[in-house]
């Protein structure tokens, strides 16, 4: 693979499995060096040891110092930040009139409040130093109503506004801030609650997908995006959520 | 290469954007096919991007002429990968300044342009067993734009236009996206630079530079097209991808 991150400083959160690991995985693969992050510490150090040129290290995304401390000690060991990737998130199944309120607060505070966390740090550790990206990982959950992960889909809605935002407020500095913004991803974190999606929408899961976007997309689908975010060739990209959804917001019906 | 191997016809290809597309193509390994209706221009532009470029002459206005293109392509290169529908005109005047002849001519041009394209590259593109079409909009095309009224309907269109292929012709393996750039450093945007001053009066750099930091490149631009024509895009489909340093950041 071309080798358009190197010399490039990445931290991905959540990259333990599914999206963020092929992120990182992406990223290690075009030259850059990764920190990769995720709550499940073993995980993350099992996952970085596979790749060229990364660690893996613990990081809650809710913990304001956890976050703090990712961002000083990637500063620290590898002398610059370059990118930022925000892919830590979590989901969970209830329809709104039955979600318990600490369900929603625990989906905000990892899927916004971490995001902004990290934006927040990430942003001022780059504007610092010249200039960055940084790259959230939203949802095309964003834009329209999300069934029975309306949580998910009101923190998703929030980072593609944070981002927005961070990216007018940084731009003076350097710093570039998008959304990707995937469809359905076969991911566990979409594969495990596949039967409950199915129970409390009451559809079948495969021919949901096969109408609203063909196929599920992979992991490895949503790195070549980010890839392309993190690089110079983007350098006049920011302020905007990319869909990667084989199509699925293209249509109305 | 990235491109390697990718057979790829650009439209509007004897300058600004389309040129820029054409030479970053060809650098990474696509075999390009520059389509233009300044056919002196256009042949040497193909002479500057390389031996491998091919020039052709077409008003994409005119069915036949697209017809006839998609043919020379299929021809010379063995079949087609990506298609990019680029060709464009503006107008920069209010709409009840704007004639009703130059209304329709931009809109067969900049809409019309785009829907023979799509059309008649669907075959050469499903016999290759798949492709990509990817159709020039604009930042104008989310928004309405004071002066660019008429330009700003047709690049929505385009979207529309954009999305609704994608959906035809999924199954067909063909993806269908458009690109929205915002103030880009052409001749186009040369040409805007006295409507917009006359009708601010600010200086076309300072509007600019407070919309987006600074004017882009059509380097800049070729770099999300060749992405988006890349595998490694190859589950988007029925997007517009935004190029514009934040300018809509703000509203949209």
């Amino acid at each position: 693979m071309t080798q358009i991150l190197q010399d490039k400083v990445a931290i991905v959160t959540g990259a333990a499995k599914g999206i963020g690991f092929a992120i990182a995985k992406k990223f290690s693969e075009s030259g850059a060096t990764v920190v990769l992050s995720d709550i499940d510490v073993d995980g993350v150090q099992a996952s970085a040891a596979q790749l060229q040129n990364a660690e893996g290290v613990r990081c809650d995304v809710t913990d304001e110092s956890d976050v703090e401390q990712l961002i000083a000690g990637a500063v620290a060991r590898h002398g610059h930040l370059d990118v930022m990737v925000t892919c830590a998130g979590i989901a969970a199944v209830n329809p709104l009139v039955q979600m318990p309120l600490e369900e929603w607060r625990k989906v905000m505070s990892v899927d916004l409040d971490g995001v902004f966390l990290c934006t927040k740090h990430a942003g001022l550790a780059m504007a610092q130093n010249g200039g960055g990206s940084i790259i959230n990982v939203a949802s095309i959950k964003a834009f329209g109503g999300s069934p029975a992960t309306g949580h998910y889909g009101a923190a998703k809605a929030g980072v593609v506004s944070l981002t927005k935002t961070a990216a007018l407020e940084l731009r003076a500095s350097g710093v570039r801030v998008n959304a990707i913004c995937p469809g359905w991803i076969g991911t566990d974190m979409v594969m495990d609650r596949k039967g409950e999606l199915e129970q409390v929408l009451g559809v079948d899961f495969e021919q949901v997908i096969a109408q609203l976007q063909g196929r599920l997309g992979t992991p490895e689908e949503i790195g070549g995006l980010a890839v392309f975010l993190a690089s110079d060739r983007s350098r006049f990209a920011s302020g905007t959520a990319y869909n990667v959804d084989g199509g699925a917001t293209a249509s109305l019906p | 290469m990235e491109l390697e191997g990718k057979r790829t016809l650009i439209t509007g290809a004897a300058r600004g954007l389309g040129l820029a597309i054409a030479e970053l193509f060809a650098e990474r390994g696509a075999r390009v096919a520059m389509a233009d209706m300044d056919v002196p221009t256009v042949h040497a532009a193909a002479a500057g991007v390389g031996e491998g470029a091919i020039a052709l002459s077409c008003d994409v206005t005119k069915p036949e002429d697209v017809k006839q293109m998609i043919d020379d392509t299929v021809a010379a290169f063995g079949g087609l990968d990506v298609v990019i529908n680029n060709a464009g005109i503006e107008i920069s005047k209010p709409l009840p300044e704007t004639g009703d002849d130059e209304f329709l001519k931009l809109m067969a041009v900049n809409v019309g342009g785009v829907f023979y394209g799509i059309k008649y590259s669907v075959p050469a593109l499903a016999q290759s067993g798949g492709g990509c079409i990817l159709n020039m909009s604009s930042v104008a095309g989310l928004a309405g734009v004071p002066l660019l009224g008429v330009y700003s309907a047709s690049k929505a269109a385009v979207i529309r236009l954009s999305q609704t292929a994608a959906i035809e012709l999924r199954d067909f393996g063909i993806r269908v996206n458009a690109i929205c750039p915002s103030f880009i450093q052409t001749e186009m945007v040369d040409r805007l630079v006295e409507p917009f001053e006359a009708a601010t009066g600010v200086g076309f750099g300072d509007l600019a530079a407070v919309a987006q930091g600074r004017l882009g490149t059509p380097e800049e631009v070729a770099e999300i097209v060749a992405f988006l024509a890349s595998d490694d895009a190859s589950f988007i489909t029925g997007s517009y991808y935004t190029l514009d340093n934040a300018l809509s950041a703000s509203k949209q």
